[in-house]
């Protein structure tokens, strides 16, 4: 299982220069309107714009390798914007921000305990909530808690979060003058109270999201299970319900429901950048968020690298669960 | 009994049984309906929809941009059906207007994005090989980023405005259709009536194109129907955002952020706007969810809308 995990570790420097390479492509071969434009504002002089050009080195090819029509066909730069961004990538310095001139790497890492607040707590609140009602759903088939699941997780995939998250706010403080917390990140071990209350309406709105799909193929997979001659075994010999359906039926309708973990995951992630957005949540997301407004290219590829890491993680880490779920799965 | 292409059943003149009396076609969909009140429900939905983006700019009863300092933060009345926003425009002029914006983007989005990939998914399910494998992995790849990041991507390449977001929507579709085709292709190909007509000697494009898209029509609905469901949610979030239509145009997702800063005094001002989302992203994914049901249960799962 090492050697599988090494190996899989292995591509992740592949993926992510190819992801680089992409997101080089998309944010400076194919920009419809000049960055220098962006970052000097509509008031700049062209000397000024000349000086931004030169400062961040946008007059560099792009990529350290060009084509031409002639042999022999390829051309080697030697200092392009690509391999000045991968030597500094490498030693672990993503440059500066252009709208503050601060580091991307302290920023990003000053902002990240508020995200992993939020991804953390929603991921939490989706998995508790689609698997306990995936399973009653399942355990109580064509009751009304089941009709109410189902209809529950086709609203949660159909209502857009940023709805649900402004009704959350507004509802309460509309009927009891209830005002929620913004922006400002408090530590939970300083100030818990303050804390739970600033991210409980991004937990309970992200954490719905993500648990709808979770629901229903908890629900689907637990039918298959319980119908099963093992779990009806189990019943005759007379174990407890409880027993019978975490033991029996849950660890064996486990695969499935570790991927569908997994899209949850990935659902919530999206969706932070929505909740810090309309609750001021000072974390990625919101940096994201803002840095695409201002179209701060060094933070949008460091996010970029970021987040493909995390997607390649969430993936590996999935696969690897599969062996504890089902340990005939074995990796080489 | 043989059961032909198009759904018709023959039954040899030995067979003496009766038949079934030959139902209308209205009838038949009159039964479809009550086996699925659900289905039926979203489809009035989203004809309703259709309709009122077509027309619904003739229906409003004040130009939807218009300003009027007098008439500020009304509640709903007769007057101002949805009440008025914080410029005293019309909320349900706006929301009818809105219902346009989308109707045009969900379409712009289909012809640019789930056309090309509905051809694309038919053509790797159908002939598989490297082409087969490309696609996948490139929808693969798409898929398992968190779908706001791309977006947000796109948008800093290109820039804020419809026109992004109608691109990034469109590849979105592309991929989202060219998936479920796929697994539909794969199906097909297997089936009597492929082998039957390709032994008459039918040309390859022309099995494709008068045998086997026929046949696939309905899974092309249920595409369809997820396809704009998605379509719709894009615009609305990235309008929500700021990064969409431009400020003032009444897209529901950008009148719901402006409604927001006021939301908690005057409710309205969200609930409109985002009651309309909701109500067409649920009743197109709906749509999808009953067709796929009434035609394949095997499809289950593969179909359904991505944030």
């Amino acid at each position: 299982m090492w050697r599988y995990t090494l190996r899989r570790l292995s591509f992740l420097p592949i993926i992510l220069i190819v992801v680089s390479i992409l997101v080089f492509v998309l944010l400076r071969v194919l920009p419809t309107s000049d960055i220098a434009d962006v970052i000097g504002g509509q008031n700049a002089t062209p000397e000024q714009k000349a000086a931004i050009r030169a400062r961040y080195h946008l007059n560099d090819p792009i990529f350290p390798i060009s084509f031409t029509g002639s042999a022999p066909f390829v051309e080697v730069q030697k200092n392009s914007q690509y391999s000045r961004w991968l030597v500094d990538a490498l030693r672990g310095d993503f440059g500066k921000t252009y709208t503050s001139q601060k580091s991307v790497r302290s920023e990003f890492f000053r902002r990240f305990p508020a995200s992993f607040e939020v991804v953390a707590l929603s991921l939490l609140f989706s998995v508790i909530l689609g698997i306990s009602f995936g399973i009653i759903s399942a355990m109580y088939r064509n009751s009304p808690i089941d009709y109410f699941v189902r209809i529950f997780a086709v609203f949660g995939t159909s209502i857009p979060e940023f709805f649900l998250l402004s009704l959350l706010i507004i509802i309460p403080s509309y009927l009891w003058n209830y005002s929620q917390p913004v922006g400002g990140y408090v530590s939970i071990f300083s100030d818990p109270w303050t804390n739970l209350r600033l991210f409980l309406p991004a937990t309970i709105i992200l954490g719905i999201g993500g648990s709808a799909g979770l629901m229903r193929l908890v629900r689907t997979t637990m039918l298959e299970v319980l119908r099963s001659d093992y779990v009806r075994t189990a019943k005759a010999k007379g174990l407890r319900q409880r027993t019978v359906i975490l033991t029996h039926a849950l660890r064996n309708a486990g695969t499935p429901i570790l991927t569908a973990i997994g899209s949850a995951f990935i659902l919530v992630f999206g969706g932070s950048v929505v909740a810090e957005r309309v609750l001021s949540i000072d974390g990625n997301g919101l940096f994201l968020f803002q840095s695409t407004f201002s179209r701060d290219l060094p933070v949008i590829q460091f996010l970029a690298i970021y987040t493909a890491t995390v997607v390649v993680l969430v993936n590996l880490v999935v696969d690897l669960s599969y062996a504890f779920a089902d340990p005939r799965v074995t990796y080489r | 009994m043989a059961t032909l292409a198009d759904g018709s059943v023959t039954v040899g003149a030995e067979e003496s049984w009766e038949l079934p009396k030959n139902r209308s076609r209205l009838s038949q969909l009159g039964r479809l309906a009550r086996d699925n009140p659900v289905g039926a429900i979203a489809l009035l939905v989203v004809i309703g929809f259709v309709i009122l983006g077509l027309i619904g700019p003739t229906l409003s009863p004040y130009p939807p941009k218009e300003l009027d300092a007098g008439s500020r933060y009304l509640g709903p009345s007769s007057s101002h059906l949805f009440g008025t926003t914080r410029f005293g425009q019309d909320l349900f002029s706006r929301v009818l207007a809105g219902a346009r914006i989308d109707l045009k983007f969900g379409a712009i989005v289909l012809v640019l994005g789930f056309v090309p990939g509905t051809a694309l998914g038919i053509v790797s399910g159908y002939f598989g090989r490297w082409v087969d494998y490309l696609i996948q992995r490139s929808g693969e790849a798409w898929a398992a980023f968190p779908q706001l990041f791309l977006l947000l991507t796109f948008v800093a390449a290109f820039g804020p405005g419809l026109q992004t977001v109608e691109i990034v929507a469109a590849i979105g579709a592309l991929f989202g259709g060219s998936r479920i085709m796929r697994v539909v292709a794969l199906v097909e190909k297997q089936k009597e009536y492929v082998v039957g007509a390709r032994s008459t000697g039918a040309s390859e494009f022309r099995l494709l194109w008068r045998h086997v898209l026929p046949n696939i029509m309905p899974y092309i609905l249920v595409g369809l129907s997820s396809v704009f469901a998605a379509a719709v949610l894009v615009e609305a979030t990235l309008s929500f955002l700021g990064l969409g239509v431009s400020p003032g145009d009444p897209s529901w997702g950008a009148d719901l952020s402006i409604g927001v800063g006021a939301g908690s005094t005057y409710p309205w001002l969200v609930i409109f706007p985002g009651a309309a989302i909701s109500l067409v992203v649920l009743a197109f994914n709906l749509l999808g969810d009953t067709l796929r049901d009434i035609l394949d249960p095997r499809l289950r799962g593969s179909t359904g809308p991505r944030r």
